[in-house]
């Protein structure tokens, strides 16, 4: 029980900050434009590490982060269909682990294994395919529930294939960036490890 | 509680395999910055920036750019040669990346 605590609110507290420091750059400040942030998705990240290493227990914690960030900026916009959405975005790690089980790759910790979880390479595969299963499943989504807002045109439109390249690439992106921004602040605790 | 740091060594692992491959494991992060200022440079200008442009943009003194460049150039991540439009500048470009 401990232990799902802790992994599920080490989950909401990674995945909260990466959400506020995207949104900051993206949404708040507009110093980046909006089309370029979802180019470089954060918060993906949260999402791989931590149900790579901390497992289903930490699925709680991701998918009220997901919720309460955009919840505290447009209120209005919340319904049930969005609350789906983040639900996908949150399994799509645990769909992408499942579905390279199934090819015959589970995930482990040694040399050995199909899938080390000690190699970023590794990480690498399972970030992609889980971005492929968002930027799929979740368009599919918006589109089927007709919340796909078109701020252009101020309609809600069918999510077209940019928006599932964008999405796709946005997550692998965001993924990378972290990596590399962690890989470099943790410098001093990996050498010492 | 044992799982919880053992997941969290998982981690580390993983993202040590990075930094190693990255090479970016044995500069200090004065020199992390200089090197960030070359790529963020070179990307701006097709593969060339001066060292003028370096020192401005990063902040560093005048001899922590050289120094660094001196240690990117022996590691031979970078080439230092000088400008053809004027002779006084040298200029950094990156070398090619070969696995």
């Amino acid at each position: 029980m401990k232990n799902f605590v802790l992994s599920s609110l080490t989950a909401f507290i990674f995945s909260s900050v990466l959400w506020v420091i995207w949104s900051f750059f993206t949404v708040q400040s507009g110093v980046i434009p909006n089309w370029v942030g979802s180019l470089i998705y954060l918060p993906h990240a949260a999402r791989v590490l931590m149900i790579v290493y901390f497992g289903w227990r930490s699925i709680p914690g991701l998918y009220l982060a997901e919720l309460w960030g955009p919840y505290f900026i447009a209120e209005e916009a919340y319904n049930v269909p969005l609350l789906m959405t983040s639900l996908i975005s949150v399994l799509s790690v645990p769909a992408a682990l499942y579905s390279l089980k199934f090819f015959g790759f589970p995930l482990g910790t040694t040399r050995q294994s199909p899938l080390n979880k000690r190699n970023y390479q590794h990480i690498g595969l399972i970030t992609m395919i889980s971005s492929f299963f968002n930027a799929l499943l979740v368009n599919f989504c918006l589109s089927q529930m007709h919340v796909n807002f078109e701020p252009k045109t101020g309609m809600f439109v069918e999510a077209d294939i940019n928006q599932v390249l964008r999405f796709f690439i946005g997550d692998m992106l965001g993924v990378l960036l972290v990596f590399v921004l962690l890989a470099i602040f943790l410098k001093p605790v990996l050498s010492k490890s | 509680m044992n799982k919880f740091y053992e997941n969290i060594s998982d981690a580390l692992n993983m993202l040590y395999g990075l930094e190693k491959d990255l090479n970016i494991g044995h500069l200090t992060p004065n020199e992390l910055k200089v090197f960030y200022t070359i790529i963020i440079g070179s990307a701006d200008s097709s593969g060339r920036s001066n060292i003028t442009e370096i020192v401005e943009k990063s902040g560093m003194s005048r001899s922590t750019v050289y120094k660094t460049l001196k240690k990117l150039s022996l590691e031979g991540v970078i080439q230092l040669t000088q400008s053809e439009e004027d002779g006084r500048e040298s200029l950094v470009i990156l070398n090619p990346v070969h696995n």
